[in-house]
């Protein structure tokens, strides 16, 4: 095979492993269904929320976890609330913090999960931002 | 330090009109019910699944917590110091215990 060919095909196919399979975001039945029952069927928009969390959490007891937003606050346009989500946890919602405009934290993860925080406009908007965070020791039994 | 030891912490120098960050910290097992003694008995859900914040005579935050927030419960979050009023947390946890913490916001 022709070297060059061979470099272009292989890269694509790396690239297409990278892009799709196991590593998508996209939410879990049961996680599928405490958002509907905490939120309706409002859409979330992937965008404005950002939030620091470990991609390594050693200890699943204390994975620290900061929240905010890039959206800048005024008297008719703010975050009303920050909701944590954890897929695997066995409270799959752990936290929802209403009335500040960040937050720094602590939660509790039993195994390697994606963590969504969700962050509630005042306007009825969600906005979602999602990580997957490697757990090493179970923090919820 | 026993359960519901608390505490609120706030900057040592503060302005009229400073975003300041303000601390609160619990001591509260947060038990999920899912783990045991070393004897095998189930250690019971205890935790604080509700938090308040007062600001003066205004109510300005609330937290919905879970047993997935962990032991010895910390947050912090931006304040606009407005006014000289004191900062009140309050926490209940889901066997009625209701522990208090204020401070005095003063200007310096």
């Amino acid at each position: 095979m022709d070297r060059r060919v061979f470099l272009a095909t292989t890269g694509y196919s790396v690239a297409g492993l990278m892009l799709g399979g196991p590593d998508d975001d996209e939410p879990p039945e049961e996680v599928k269904r405490v958002l509907k029952a905490r939120f309706g069927n409002r859409t979330l928009t992937k965008a404005h929320v950002q939030f620091d969390i470990p991609e390594n959490a050693p200890d699943g007891r204390f994975v620290p976890i900061f929240l905010e937003t890039d959206v800048t606050p005024t008297p008719d346009h703010y975050v009303r609330a920050f909701h944590v989500i954890v897929d695997h946890n066995p409270d799959i919602y752990v936290a929802g913090f209403q009335g500040v405009a960040s937050i720094d934290s602590k939660i509790k993860m039993r195994r390697t999960s994606y963590v969504r925080a969700i962050a509630e406009m005042n306007t009825g908007e969600l906005y979602v931002s999602a990580k997957k965070v490697f757990v090493t020791l179970n923090g919820c039994g | 330090m026993a359960t519901g030891d608390a505490r609120v912490l706030l900057p040592p120098s503060i302005k009229n009109g400073d975003v300041i960050y303000v601390r609160a910290i619990i001591e509260h097992p947060m038990d999920t019910g899912f783990f045991r003694t070393a004897e095998g008995q189930p250690i019971p859900a205890f935790f604080i699944n509700d938090v308040s914040v007062a600001y003066g005579d205004q109510q300005i935050a609330h937290f919905e917590w879970t047993s997935g927030v962990s032991r010895d419960p910390s947050v912090t979050f931006p304040l606009k110091a407005t006014r000289e009023a004191p900062v009140t947390v309050t926490w209940k946890d889901n066997k009625g215990g209701v522990y208090h913490q204020t401070v005095d916001l003063r200007f310096s």
